[in-house]
């Protein structure tokens, strides 16, 4: 995949890029409106990640700027703001989805990848990890092409790990993904514990490997066995 | 007042003494007549006044006094009088005694007369000097009343600044001067306060987001060793407290700044159950048993994000500060919502429950900001909110502004 990544803080950009390289992605870094403007004109990409507040312009009227060149590339709002009226004003002005900082760099990724995914329908629709396979059209996971009975957020589960393979992923970030900021766990880690250990038993039972490793207090590991 | 006390006194004295006077004069004729003649001479001609004179046998003691008496008539009618009663002596075996008395009645309505009269006029006087004085006093305080009111609808939070009026009157204007200096900087103050916490705010979700990734990027390393993986995962949940509580407090501003205006219709049985659906999981992972009683479906106007926030921070407490096995339980009625749970008892002032960072346990995860929103909230909308702790059951009533919230 292809990523624009327009943000200012550099420190933030290159944290992005190290973690989005390091998935096999593409990524190239503007700084500011002028750069970014000066990207789009010239390639496309898959996925651009705007960050709305920019020190000479708003990073909305990039997005307005692609809309009228009739440009499809994907674009993910990144805004320190997370005011409901942000985020409709941007989605309304024509990016896929929107990011409030801070956020974890897994979360990022999946995001990223389900923007890919639908701009491309004509393409695969299908995530690979090697016996296992998500058909991302219809929700569904399968297992050396014996299908998972998954609940949604196993499947969610399953989706998030596969994209973030190979890495180490904090608990804090499965739970913000499956539950989203609005619910208040506090003792959500058993929860996600309860899902791990589900989705590792549906995946057993059909014949899978093991590919969830626990990282003790930490999080989780998806990736070889 | 006063006055007219007096004047009606001095006006009863002038009158008595001008009847004394005549019959003093009256008397002095009749008994110079009584003297010169040494008999009694017939009186009854003389006009004006009742005459009795008497021949008294033997020496009297010359006496004389003047008195008020009431004569009654033959008809039992009273009447008040004046009368002079006269002992003299005609020679050495013979006295006499005049009484000349004179009617009070005609005096006395006239006094009467005098007497309303006067308490009339005084008191219209009395009033009118009251209601001109009224009149005036509004005419030159009127500027000072209305820096008055425009100081009592300042709001902080409006754009408007107090409208004062123009006057001449130099103390007034000073004060006017004064206290328009003194809006202006406040809002001013107010404003730049507004701004900065607001940047403030924002400007550090950036390097939190910073901190964040990195601290991601820095745990994919192989070579790390748990003890490392731990300083991670504790500088992580320092900076997820850090966020958490930055959201809150802007969260609190927000409601302060009253930015969340529209305002819909709001079910709040339709609200909690969308809530309740959100921690299902949770409640079964601890077998918390949940009672939903909508008897009422009660609507309440208001913006429904912060219902939502409202009801959110309700359940999550009741969840949160529950045993596990536990329950939970709603009612929505008409007015009031309740919400009671099971739970260990608290270990702070209740008082203080609704305050900023108070925290009920010793939950890392808990910044202690959710009831500060919540009580915001509550006051945006003019409801209340009680909170009451029998044993181990905890209840938190919030009574809406009117009847259905309307």
């Amino acid at each position: 995949m292809k990523i624009l990544i327009v943000e200012d803080d550099n420190s933030l950009s290159a944290a992005i890029n190290d973690y989005l390289r390091a998935e096999g992605h593409i990524c190239e870094l503007a700084r500011d409106f002028k750069q970014a403007l000066f990207k789009v004109a010239d390639n496309r990409y898959d996925c651009i990640i705007l960050d709305i507040g920019l020190p000479d312009r708003s990073g909305l009227d990039i997005i307005k700027e692609l809309k009228e060149n009739k440009v499809s590339d994907g674009i993910l709002i990144l805004s320190a703001r997370d005011s409901l009226e942000d985020k409709l004003t941007g989605l309304r002005t024509g990016a896929d989805d929107y990011l409030t900082k801070p956020f974890h760099l897994a979360e990022l990724s999946a995001r990223i990848n389900s923007i890919y995914r639908r701009n491309n329908l004509s393409g695969q629709n299908e995530v690979v990890f090697e016996e296992l396979r998500i058909r991302t059209s219809d929700n569904q996971a399968f297992v050396n092409n014996r299908q998972l009975n998954l609940t949604k957020k196993e499947y969610d589960l399953l989706l998030f790990f596969i994209i973030n393979r190979n890495r180490v992923i904090t608990k804090e970030s499965i739970v913000e993904h499956l539950w989203g900021d609005d619910v208040i766990l506090t003792d959500s880690f058993d929860f996600v514990y309860t899902h791990v250990k589900n989705l590792r038993k549906k995946i057993k039972t059909e014949g899978g490997r093991n590919y969830i490793r626990c990282i003790y207090g930490f999080g989780y590991k998806f990736g070889d066995p | 007042m006063l006055g007219g006390v007096l004047l009606y006194f001095s006006t009863r004295k002038m009158v008595y003494d001008q009847i004394d006077n005549s019959l003093l004069t009256e008397l002095e004729i009749i008994r110079d007549q009584i003297e010169q003649t040494k008999s009694i001479p017939d009186f009854s001609a003389r006009p004006g006044h009742q005459l009795e004179v008497r021949l008294i046998s033997g020496k009297v003691r010359p006496v004389q006094v003047i008195n008020d008496t009431i004569i009654t008539d033959t008809t039992g009618y009273e009447h008040p009088y004046r009368y002079i009663l006269y002992r003299g002596n005609l020679d050495e075996n013979t006295g006499f005694s005049v009484v000349i008395s004179q009617t009070l009645r005609e005096k006395i309505v006239l006094l009467e007369y005098i007497g309303v009269y006067i308490f009339f006029l005084f008191l219209s006087l009395f009033f009118i000097s009251i209601f001109l004085n009224y009149l005036f006093s509004r005419r030159l305080w009127r500027p000072f009343y209305i820096t008055v009111d425009q100081a009592e609808k300042f709001d902080i939070q409006s754009d408007r600044l107090p409208v004062l009026p123009q006057t001449n009157i130099s103390e007034f204007e000073r004060l006017n001067a004064v206290i328009g200096q003194m809006t202006k900087k406040m809002r001013d103050d107010y404003l730049n306060l507004k701004e900065y916490h607001e940047n403030a705010a924002h400007e550090i979700q950036t390097p939190l987001a910073v901190i964040r990734s990195k601290l991601e990027i820095l745990a994919q390393r192989k070579e790390l060793r748990k003890e490392s993986l731990n300083l991670i995962l504790s500088i992580n949940e320092a900076a997820t407290r850090l966020y958490k509580i930055n959201q809150g407090l802007l969260m609190i501003s927000k409601i302060d700044n009253m930015y969340f205006q529209d305002e819909t219709d709001i079910s709040l049985a339709e609200t909690i159950e969308k809530i309740l659906l959100g921690y299902r999981e949770i409640m079964n992972l601890r077998k918390i048993k949940v009672d939903f009683l909508a008897g009422d479906n009660a609507m309440v106007r208001m913006n429904e994000m912060l219902a939502d926030t409202l009801v959110s921070n309700l359940i999550s407490n009741a969840v949160r500060y529950n045993f596990d096995g536990g329950f939970i339980r709603c009612q929505v009625h008409k007015d009031k919502l309740i919400i009671s749970n099971s739970g260990p008892p608290l270990k702070t002032d209740t008082a203080i429950l609704f305050r900023r960072f108070q925290k009920a346990g010793d939950n890392p995860q808990s910044v202690g900001l959710g009831l500060s929103i919540v009580k915001k909230i509550v006051e945006a909308y003019s409801m209340k909110i009680v909170y009451t702790c029998v044993g181990k059951v905890h209840e938190i009533t919030l009574l809406f502004a009117s009847p259905a919230g309307i």
